[in-house]
C-alpha cells in the first residue's frame, strides 16, 4: 500500500516485471473509471503518479495498492450476498469475471449460476458446491468456502471476489468486497469513520434517521415509512423536500425540539413540516418541543395520538397550525414554500 | 382473522422491559375489550416469580407453557438476544413468534427464521409493529383504536405508515379483516407472498392493501401470488438512490428495488398503485 508515487521504488524487486496499480477507493465499477492502471518497473512510479492525479468517479486517490501482474489463465466471479426472497445466503457464480455481474445476467441468465445455502450449516456443502462450480476447477472449491466462512463470520451483506483467478501457480483472489451489516457493527469491533457534516453528527447524537435532500420543505416524521411517505407527498404537490427525519419511538419534548431545531438551520428551510402518528405519540409533549425550539422558519404539524385537544390548544396559543392530515399539512407547506 | 383469534395465548418475551411491560398492559385492555384471552405469561431469565400488570412471569419459554396454554409469542428482546429468543420461544413449541425487537443482525434473523421453520413456527418480524385482527386480537404494538372491523386485509413493511392507512380506511368507512406489519429489514420471517396466501385461505378478507417501500422486489412477488384484488401503495418515489431512508431494508441497490421501478411494473400487471395514502379507499372501492 503506498501513499506518495515514489514510496513504490523500494518495492518494485518483489513485484517483478508486471505491477498493477490499484486506487484504494470506496466505488464500485473501479476498473472501468480509470482506477486500475499496469506498469512495469521502469514506468510503475510515473504510472502511480499519474494515477494519484486522479479522481475515480469523484473521490480523489489517496493510496494505491501496488501488486504483482498475475499470470492469469482464467477470471472467475463469486460472491455471497442475502437473499430477501428465501430469507438465506445467496452463492453467485459467473465463468467469465471482472466484469459486472448485473449485466451479465442481464444478458445471459445461465452465465451465472446460483445456489442458496441454509444459513443453519456451517459449510457449502459439496452437493451444492458442485452445482455452483460447473465445469470450473475443483480447486476453487475451498476458496469459496472460505469465502462463505467470512460472509458467515463478518455479518457480512455481500462477499465478493472479482476476479476469483487461476494461474500456474494456484487460485488468487484479485480483487474482493466486502459489505457488513450496520446493525453487527458494535459486535464485530468495527467503528465506522464517515465524514459527516455537523448536522449529519448532531443528529446522530440524538438517534435521528436523518437525510439531506436540496428543497426547501423541511421534513420530521416518526417511522421510516410515514417520513418518507411524507416526502413522496410533497413531491406529488409538486414541492420540493429539504430532508428526511425520522425521530424514531417515544417522539417527546426534548427530541422534538432538536430535531426541529436542526431541520430549521439547513439552509434554505422556511417551512417545516411535523408528521407523527401512533398510538402513544403524546401530542401535548410533542407540542411543547416545537413551542421550546422556537425556530424561525413556519412550523406546520399534523398529528394524531393521545392527548391531541391539549396539543391542539397549546400550538394554537402560541400561533402554530395543526391540520387534521397529512395531505392538508403539506398543502399548507405548499402556500409557504411554494 | 389469518393468525389467530380470541381465543389465542400469547406470550410476552422480556415481559419485564420497558416495551414488554409497556405493551402487556396495552394488548390485554384490547383483549378485555373485545372478550379475548390476551397475555397469559411472561418470561425475563431470572425473573421468574414476578408479576407484570397481573401477568405471572417465568424464566423460560418452556416453564411458562407448562404453566399455560399459549401458542403465540410477542418478542420484546434486546437485539444481540433477539435471535436466541425466537430459537427458544420455536424450540418449546411456540406456533407463532412476532418480532417488535429492531436493529437485529440480518446474520442472527436468517438462522432464527430458518431454525423456526424446522420446529414448525411461523416468524413475523423482525423489526415489525405486530398484527391486529380487530374484534379478535392483537399481537403487538399498533394503536388499535384507529382499526375497525371489516373485510381489507393490510399488509406493510412500516410502521406509522400502516396506521396511517388504517385510519384513511377507518375514516372512509372501510373496516379491516387483519393487519399486518412484516417489517422493514432485509430479512423477516413473513412476507408480502406468505401473508397473501393467509389472506387467500380466509374467508374474511375480501381485498388487500399492500403497503411496500423502496428496495427488493417483494411487493410485486406477493401480489403475483394472490387471486384477492388488490390496491398497492409504495412509499419512497422521490428517493434518491443509495440513500438509506431509516429502515435497513429500505435501499436501494445496484438501481433494483427504486420505487418508481417498482410502481411501473405494479402497474404493468394491472394493478391499482395508489400515489398517495388518503388514494388508498377510493382504490379500494373500485375493487370490491
Amino acid at each position: 500500500m503506498i501513499r506518495a508515487p515514489e514510496e513504490v521504488t523500494p518495492h518494485l524487486p518483489d513485484l517483478g516485471d508486471g505491477v498493477v496499480l490499484k486506487a484504494q477507493v470506496d466505488v464500485g465499477g473501479r476498473g472501468k473509471a480509470g482506477g486500475v492502471l499496469f506498469a512495469d518497473a521502469k514506468t510503475a512510479a510515473e504510472t502511480a503518479r499519474e494515477l494519484f492525479s486522479r479522481e475515480i468517479k469523484g473521490v480523489p486517490v489517496k493510496e494505491i495498492l501496488a501488486e504483482e501482474r498475475l499470470p492469469i489463465e482464467h477470471e472467475y466471479y463469486v460472491s455471497i450476498t442475502v437473499d430477501r426472497s428465501s430469507r438465506q445466503p445467496v452463492v453467485l457464480f459467473a465463468d467469465a469475471g471482472g466484469v459486472e455481474i448485473e449485466k451479465m445476467a442481464e444478458e445471459d441468465e445461465s452465465a451465472v449460476r446460483r445456489v442458496i445455502v441454509s444459513p443453519l450449516l456451517r459449510d457449502i456443502p459439496p452437493f451444492l458446491m458442485r452445482e455452483l462450480l460447473g465445469g470450473a476447477p475443483k480447486e476453487l472449491a475451498p476458496v469459496i468456502n472460505s469465502l462463505y466462512h467470512v460472509f458467515q463470520g463478518k455479518d457480512a451483506m455481500l462477499a465478493e471476489i472479482n476476479p476469483l483467478v487461476t494461474t500456474a501457480r494456484g487460485v488468487y483472489a484479485a480483487d474482493a468486497k466486502l459489505i457488513v451489516d450496520d446493525n453487527a457493527l458494535a459486535r464485530q469491533g468495527i467503528t465506522v469513520n464517515r465524514d459527516l457534516s455537523e448536522r449529519e453528527r448532531e443528529a446522530e447524537k440524538h438517534g435521528f434517521s436523518y437525510v439531506e435532500l436540496d428543497g426547501s420543505i423541511g421534513v420530521i416524521g416518526n417511522g421510516a415509512g410515514l417520513t418518507m411517505s411524507t416526502l413522496d407527498l410533497i413531491e406529488f404537490y409538486n414541492g420540493r423536500a429539504a430532508n428526511f427525519l425520522d425521530v424514531g419511538g417515544g417522539a417527546d419534548q426534548e427530541r422534538v425540539m432538536h430535531a426541529v431545531r436542526l431541520v430549521a438551520s439547513m439552509p434554505g428551510v422556511n417551512v417545516i413540516v411535523v408528521n407523527l402518528l401512533g398510538g402513544i405519540t403524546r401530542c401535548d409533549e410533542v407540542a411543547k418541543g416545537i413551542i421550546a425550539a422556537g425556530v424561525a422558519p413556519t412550523v406546520i404539524v399534523r398529528m394524531a395520538g393521545t392527548n391531541e385537544e391539549e396539543g391542539r390548544r397549546l400550538l394554537a396559543e402560541c400561533g402554530y397550525r395543526m391540520l387534521e392530515s397529512m395531505d392538508a399539512a403539506v398543502k399548507a407547506a405548499m402556500e409557504v414554500s411554494p | 382473522m389469518i393468525y389467530g383469534d380470541k381465543n389465542l395465548g400469547v406470550i410476552v418475551q422480556n415481559i419485564t422491559g420497558r416495551q414488554g411491560t409497556f405493551h402487556t398492559e396495552l394488548m390485554n385492555a384490547y383483549a378485555r375489550e373485545v372478550g379475548g384471552r390476551g397475555v397469559v405469561a411472561g418470561v425475563a431469565p431470572g425473573k421468574a416469580g414476578r408479576e407484570v400488570h397481573g401477568v405471572p412471569v417465568y424464566n423460560t419459554v418452556r416453564e411458562a407453557l407448562a404453566e399455560h396454554d399459549a401458542t403465540a409469542s410477542v418478542v420484546f428482546v434486546p437485539a444481540g438476544a433477539a435471535g436466541d429468543a425466537v430459537m427458544e420461544a420455536a424450540h418449546a413449541g411456540i406456533e407463532l413468534a412476532v418480532v417488535i425487537t429492531e436493529h437485529i443482525p440480518v446474520h442472527d434473523a436468517m438462522s432464527a427464521i430458518a431454525y423456526a421453520k424446522l420446529h414448525d413456527c411461523t416468524v413475523i418480524g423482525p423489526n415489525c409493529p405486530g398484527l391486529l385482527s380487530p374484534g379478535e386480537c392483537k399481537l403487538g404494538i399498533m394503536p388499535a383504536h384507529l382499526a375497525r372491523r371489516g373485510n381489507v386485509g393490510v399488509v406493510s413493511r412500516s410502521g406509522t405508515l400502516t396506521y396511517e392507512v388504517v385510519d384513511e380506511l377507518t375514516r372512509a368507512g372501510i373496516g379491516q379483516s387483519t393487519v399486518v406489519g412484516i417489517g422493514g429489514d432485509p430479512v423477516i420471517g413473513q412476507t408480502f407472498v406468505d401473508v397473501l396466501a393467509r389472506f387467500d385461505e380466509d374467508p374474511h378478507t375480501k381485498a388487500v392493501v399492500v403497503i411496500g417501500e423502496v428496495g427488493g422486489n417483494l411487493e410485486e412477488e406477493g401480489v403475483r401470488s394472490t387471486d384477492l384484488p388488490v390496491v398497492t401503495y409504495i412509499a419512497g418515489v422521490s428517493a434518491p438512490p443509495e440513500k438509506r431512508m431509516g429502515h435497513a431494508g429500505a435501499i436501494i441497490e445496484g438501481g433494483e428495488g427504486d420505487a418508481r421501478s417498482k410502481v411501473s411494473r405494479l402497474r404493468a400487471l394491472e394493478i391499482p398503485v395508489a400515489s398517495r395514502p388518503s388514494e388508498i379507499p377510493k382504490l379500494i372501492r373500485e375493487v370490491l
